[in-house]
């Protein structure tokens, strides 16, 4: 074991150096005027906790969620199915279902973005079968895009329990007087729980702190949690990006910690 | 008795690989009966689709004389117990048990009565709120056969339950289904690939393979009278010797002739014999059959001897040691002679 701990150096120092140092500046900047370029002036302060009680925070925290809600209530009534029907089919066509979901998630996500983007403007490749949309800037466009972006990481947990479960359940239930139906919400739903709740989880975390995706296809009115921070920083509000990072860090917790409770074993997480 | 069950012509395919053949076989109120064959050949597939899992591409099932073809699983009065269980990790023993007995909407008090009763029946009192995951693998067992007990129906099938026990527990298990069977009065369909388990448990043993009956009968019967020589070797060891009938009651093998107790064959017919290992005494060579000792193992209760009778080895259980190089004769009674058709 020590042999092997030493190869894990790197990994730990690259955490150190870009994950736990800046969340110290994070938490720092949020509660004191510290600030990188004038550290001279440091005092604690709750000065810029104000700003959450800002109609500016309370909107987009409320886009954030609203957006990030109804695309992980579409990615679960349109994945639960998918998921569903992927575990249940022969297994030489379970890795081409598992390849058609994996191979678009290769492809880099700002190119998909900027595609959806296209798609959306009145004038775009898609003309040439006749259909024009001019979509960028509403609703249903970001939300049409976060489907599409995030729906393979709502399918991927709950076919990982679904595909472990075993069907002599399902006889099992259909043995003792459960019909089909009942089968299902009396024995497979109950099952795949730790899924649902991984896969809720790995929509609604992206989607919440999704930051180019608002960007390029709300067209700079529709403001979330990420576009905030990016704001505030162009302005030089360190203190304020920091608190609105802060609370975006206090809500990845809290929902991980979620994840954790129901899947104690770490099997739908990939 | 009356029959519960009457399977009529049943095949089952799976792709081009035909796992039951024309199955015909019923079954009697309160009867335990074994379905014993080595895997694949199709046991368990029929098992699969009395509980209603599997349904046959021909033939016809009929149970208390009403056709059970098209009746879902849901809809029969037929419980399984799974080979590894099943048991819904979900839920604790209480709920696990009054799986069926809810859907069935009993009052409370009623389904609360039931499970403590099946649960003393099954040894596991005061199990009711254990997790199924902190249970062994004996009592994860018995919680499979209180779920499916509890429900009173008139078909128990068991597919291979007893398969994944260790030695000991699995011995005191056929002795509890047995005794359980006859206090429930449930008809029993026991699945193994177990000679043993369906000797000791069964009041008929329908010996399978290659998805077809080979023989049905007490397991005396299997045993004692083979019809076949896959039913001779696959029920305990034999030594099986070609040879000839002679004539009624006369029977000729390793050069000899011999009495016997089987008839109805034809003047001088190509037969085979068995002769079951404990069954043949060893003494000083006179005359007879006679060998060459060429090997003793210990087996606890008995010695295994291995007996070279002119390039044909025998084998024999027998208490009393020899040794290895010992000239031996092979003796044993008339009765002890089974004569198979080939």
């Amino acid at each position: 074991m020590n042999s092997v701990r030493r190869l894990v150096w790197p990994y730990l120092i690259w955490l150190g150096l870009l994950i736990v140092v800046p969340s110290v500046f994070i938490v720092l900047a949020t509660i004191s005027t510290f600030h990188i370029f004038n550290e001279y002036s440091f005092k604690f302060t709750t000065e810029s906790l104000q700003f959450l009680r800002d109609p500016i925070f309370i909107n987009a925290f409320r886009n954030s969620w609203k957006y990030a809600g109804m695309t992980t209530l579409i990615c679960f009534f349109i994945g639960y199915p998918v998921a569903y029907y992927f575990a249940r089919s022969e297994n030489r066509n379970k890795t081409l279902y598992v390849a058609l979901l994996i191979v678009p998630i290769w492809s880099n996500m700002i190119v998909r973005i900027i595609a959806w983007e296209n798609i959306f403007k009145p004038v775009s490749i898609i003309n040439l079968f006749g259909l024009s949309f001019d979509l960028i800037g509403r609703d249903s466009a970001i939300i049409i895009a976060m489907v599409s972006m995030y729906l393979p990481f709502m399918i991927f947990p709950i076919y990982a329990v679904l595909d472990k479960m075993d069907t002599a359940l399902i006889e099992a239930s259909r043995d003792l007087g459960a019909s089909a139906t009942q089968s299902f919400f009396k024995v497979t739903l109950p099952l795949s729980l730790g899924g649902i709740v991984s896969g809720v989880i790995m929509t609604l975390l992206p989607a919440m702190t999704a930051f180019a995706l608002p960007e390029r296809i709300g067209g700079g009115t529709i403001i979330l949690l990420g576009n905030l921070i990016e704001k505030e920083i162009f302005r030089g509000s360190f203190s304020i990006a920091a608190t609105v990072s802060f609370v975006v860090m206090i809500v990845m917790l809290g929902l991980f910690m979620l994840i954790i409770r129901f899947d104690k074993e770490g099997e739908t997480l990939l | 008795m009356k029959k519960l069950i009457e399977i009529k012509g049943l095949s089952k395919s799976f792709d081009d690989n035909l796992v039951l053949k024309s199955i015909d076989l019923y079954i009697r109120e309160n009867e335990f009966i074994t379905l014993l064959g080595p895997s694949g050949c199709g046991k368990t597939t029929l098992l699969r689709v009395l509980a209603g899992f599997e349904v046959a591409d021909e033939g016809t099932v009929l149970f208390d004389g009403a056709y059970l073809d098209d009746t879902p699983p849901h809809q029969r009065q037929i419980n399984t117990v799974f080979q590894k269980y099943a048991l819904f990790p979900h839920l604790n023993v209480y709920h696990n048990i009054a799986f069926g007995l809810k859907l069935k909407k009993l009052p409370k008090d009623e389904i609360d009565r039931l499970v403590k009763e099946v649960l003393k029946l099954v040894k596991l009192e005061g199990f009711e709120h254990r997790n199924i995951k902190t249970l062994s693998g004996g009592q994860q067992q018995r919680v499979a056969i209180a779920r499916a007990v509890v429900n009173k129906p008139k078909l128990l099938l068991l597919d291979e339950p007893l398969a994944a026990l260790d030695l000991k527990l699995r011995q005191d298990m056929q002795y509890e289904l047995k005794e359980m069977q006859q206090a429930l009065g449930i008809t029993f369909v026991f699945v193994t690939h177990d000679q043993e388990e369906a000797l000791t448990m069964s009041d008929t043993v329908v010996v399978m393979r290659d998805g077809e009956i080979l023989q049905i009968g007490t397991p005396e019967d299997i045993y004692n009278e083979p019809k076949t020589r896959f039913v001779a070797s696959f029920i305990g060891e034999s030594n099986i010797i070609p040879g000839t009938m002679l004539r009624d009651y006369r029977v000729k093998f390793e050069g000899l002739e011999f009495d016997c107790v089987d008839k109805g064959f034809n003047l001088n017919e190509a037969i085979e014999v068995v002769l079951r290992p404990e069954d043949i005494e060893l003494k000083p060579a006179t005359d007879g059959i006679v060998g060459t000792v060429t090997d003793i193992i210990f087996k606890g209760v008995h010695y295994e001897i291995i007996v070279d009778v002119k390039g044909k080895e025998y084998i024999i259980h027998s208490t009393d040691a020899q040794r290895v190089g010992d000239k031996v004769s092979l003796v044993f009674e008339k009765e002890d002679i089974h004569v198979m058709r080939l």
